[in-house]
């Protein structure tokens, strides 16, 4: 910094307090600009959210309005405590659909189905994921670099063209609408993203620190679960989260593989505005309830979180 | 350190004392076996990563009969019937549309919006936070709200694209006779999506080396030639991973349709997934719905090969 100050031709104190007055100008435009980025970007989901707790006239106000309303709770007293539309006063809710074709606007049980399948795979994910990853990033392996990258290459498998065939397999074992069937499906989406995300981490710990072990007399086992786990635990509450996130928001498979006995949130979203065309209110508290636990994961990790959508790529 | 970089994480603070060169080291001397560390994941992976490639290419060569309700080989029928499909490759001219699009878009916007952050607004920690949000809403969620937001009676969106006089009654966004319907279902996933180009490309911003920049300054680039210039070709490989990874991602595009338009009105915003779908569950045509799979497999294959080699992606 003093070495480029230094090149530039001495300068008058009013000429330099004006450069002065320019750049603090210039950040406070910037500074402005991103906060209007920012906002901008927010807007739909506030938009949402407020949506929850406004009357059905207010939802399809023209102007829309942001502030102004009188908040009901009616919304998320159905969706969330099981009440009973009829009983509101329907010039305040305009809430009157009961629900058909075996969805009805009661979430719990779509929350709970998705916390359950998501925990799990999460679960199962890290049980698999993290030795494939220890083993990749520190054995000496022939052809390590072709592994990594049919793993990758798994990841990118478009769900549609596995959908179908794990739609046929899935109705031979009985597993459509099954817990342990969606548990396993998640479970295996999402290893390719564990196992690489893993591997760049443990690729950060020095290898010396496993050698120490091993010569001390400790197995490679015992070096693995006793030892460097311990250097990893960020990385693995980062994969966790992700994982979560993905099991969490995702829609396709969980439509081909469930027909109602068990509803993950996405799929409950997409019945409702299929069956019932103007239920905003319910959609609205069902979304925001099903947004706020992912958000408050992901902005705990989001420092990891680039490498994350990277799969350890650029860190 | 002239810059200490806060993402960057200093390894060695918590590391026990470095074990001396001399002592013998375990790693690699004797050949681990490492297959009972990898045998899980490599399991699980080619169940789902083999068995759905096998099942599709069988099942191409067979359809399902409605009259005899059983499923019939059929030779090369359904293979034929592709390359007289007018809707199949009406479906992949919207996804290469769709999928160009939106990756053009996310990618400036998110550019701009890096640059604007990495330029020293106060607060960039925070907006960086609010940019995360929507990526982590679920796709069929954040489909429901802009299916709101976009309604031609009351969405606020529409609202205001009228009153601008960009949209009309008789075209809006959202319904009609769909003049608009590609930029209807493109909206959630730019507003989804532009955040994945913001973090990837700021966290490359931030990890580059200052000294090129400032040697810009002082032979007197102004800021827009060192953006072009210096940080741009610097930010090279993470703008290649970062497209590629969302590339692979939009091959897959399926919610937003689903929800937002069932690929309407007419075929117009039918991807290729989407297309798929319908022949495998709503028109149950098994075989033909293999077929498709298939296609969307090469697809993405080939696309995502010619892209790491075309750009020399290193991973």
């Amino acid at each position: 910094m003093s070495a480029t100050a230094a090149q530039l031709p001495v300068q008058t104190q009013a000429s330099r307090s004006s450069r002065v007055r320019k750049q603090r100008m210039w950040q406070i435009g910037r500074t402005l600009l991103a906060a209007a980025v920012a906002l901008f970007f927010m807007l739909p989901i506030i938009w949402w959210a407020l949506a929850s707790i406004k009357p059905m006239q207010e939802i399809i106000a023209a102007p829309p309005k942001l502030w102004g309303f009188d908040p009901t709770m009616n919304w998320y007293r159905v969706v969330l405590f099981n009440a009973d539309p009829d009983t509101f006063n329907l010039e305040q809710t305009g809430a009157v659909g009961r629900g058909s074709g075996g969805a009805t606007f009661y979430s719990i049980p779509y929350l709970k189905a998705s916390f359950i399948i998501g925990l799990c795979s999460t679960f199962f994910v890290l049980l698999v994921a993290t030795p494939a990853a220890y083993a990749l990033s520190r054995f000496r392996l022939a052809r390590r670099k072709d592994l990594a990258f049919w793993v990758l290459s798994q990841r990118m498998m478009p769900p549609i063209v596995v959908a179908f065939p794990l739609f046929f397999m899935y109705r031979k074992f009985h597993l459509i609408d099954t817990y342990p069937g969606m548990i396993l499906i998640y479970t295996v989406i999402n290893l390719p993203l564990a196992v690489l995300l893993l591997m760049s981490f443990f690729d950060e710990v020095p290898p010396d620190i496993d050698d120490a072990a091993l010569v001390d007399g400790a197995s490679r086992w015992e070096a693995f679960h006793q030892i460097i786990i311990h250097y990893v635990g960020g990385g693995l509450a980062a994969t966790a989260v992700l994982t979560f996130i993905f099991c969490w928001n995702e829609f396709l498979l969980a439509l081909v593989l469930t027909t109602g006995k068990i509803r993950t949130v996405p799929v409950a979203s997409s019945t409702f505005t299929t069956a019932f065309a103007t239920e905003w209110g319910y959609l609205a508290a069902l979304g925001t309830a099903s947004m706020v636990p992912i958000f408050i994961f992901i902005l705990l990790v989001q420092r990891h979180l680039v490498r994350g959508l990277t799969l350890g790529a650029v860190k | 350190m002239e810059n200490p970089d806060s993402s960057a994480e200093q390894f060695p603070t918590i590391l026990p004392p470095p074990v001396a060169g001399s002592l013998p080291t375990r790693t690699g001397v004797a050949r681990e076996r490492a297959w009972p560390w990898l045998l899980p994941m490599v399991f699980l992976l080619l169940a789902i990563g083999i068995y759905p490639l096998i099942f599709n290419i069988w099942n191409s060569f067979r359809e399902f009969n409605p009259m005899k309700g059983r499923v019939e080989p059929v030779g090369l029928e359904n293979w034929q019937r592709l390359f007289t499909d007018p809707r199949a490759f009406d479906s992949i001219k919207t996804t290469f549309i769709y999928v160009l699009s939106a990756l053009i878009i996310e990618f400036i916007l998110g550019l701009a919006i890096a640059a604007l952050l990495n330029s020293g607004p106060w607060g960039s920690g925070l907006w960086q936070s609010m940019l995360i949000l929507p990526m982590v809403v679920p796709p069929t969620v954040a489909a429901v709200m802009f299916k709101v937001l976009e309604n031609p009676d009351y969405g606020p969106l529409s609202y205001y694209l009228m009153k601008m006089g960009i949209t009309s009654m008789q075209e809006p966004l959202l319904g009609g006779n769909g003049k608009y319907a590609m930029q209807a279902v493109l909206i959630p996933d730019i507003w989804q999506w532009t955040p994945f180009f913001i973090l990837i490309l700021l966290a490359g911003m931030k990890a580059l080396p200052t000294e090129p920049l400032e040697a810009a300054k002082v032979d007197g680039a102004n800021a827009w030639q060192s953006f072009f210039g210096v940080t741009l070709p610097m930010l090279r490989p993470m703008i290649a991973v970062a497209v590629l990874f969302r590339l692979v991602d939009l091959i897959k595009v399926f919610d937003y349709i689903y929800v937002l338009t069932s690929g309407g009105p007419g075929t117009k915003t039918e991807v290729l997934s989407y297309y798929d779908y319908q022949r495998n569950f709503a028109t149950i045509e098994w075989g033909y719905g293999s077929v498709l799979g298939l296609v969307i497999l090469v697809i993405a294959i080939v696309v995502a090969n010619v892209y790491v080699k075309v750009f020399k992606v290193q991973w």
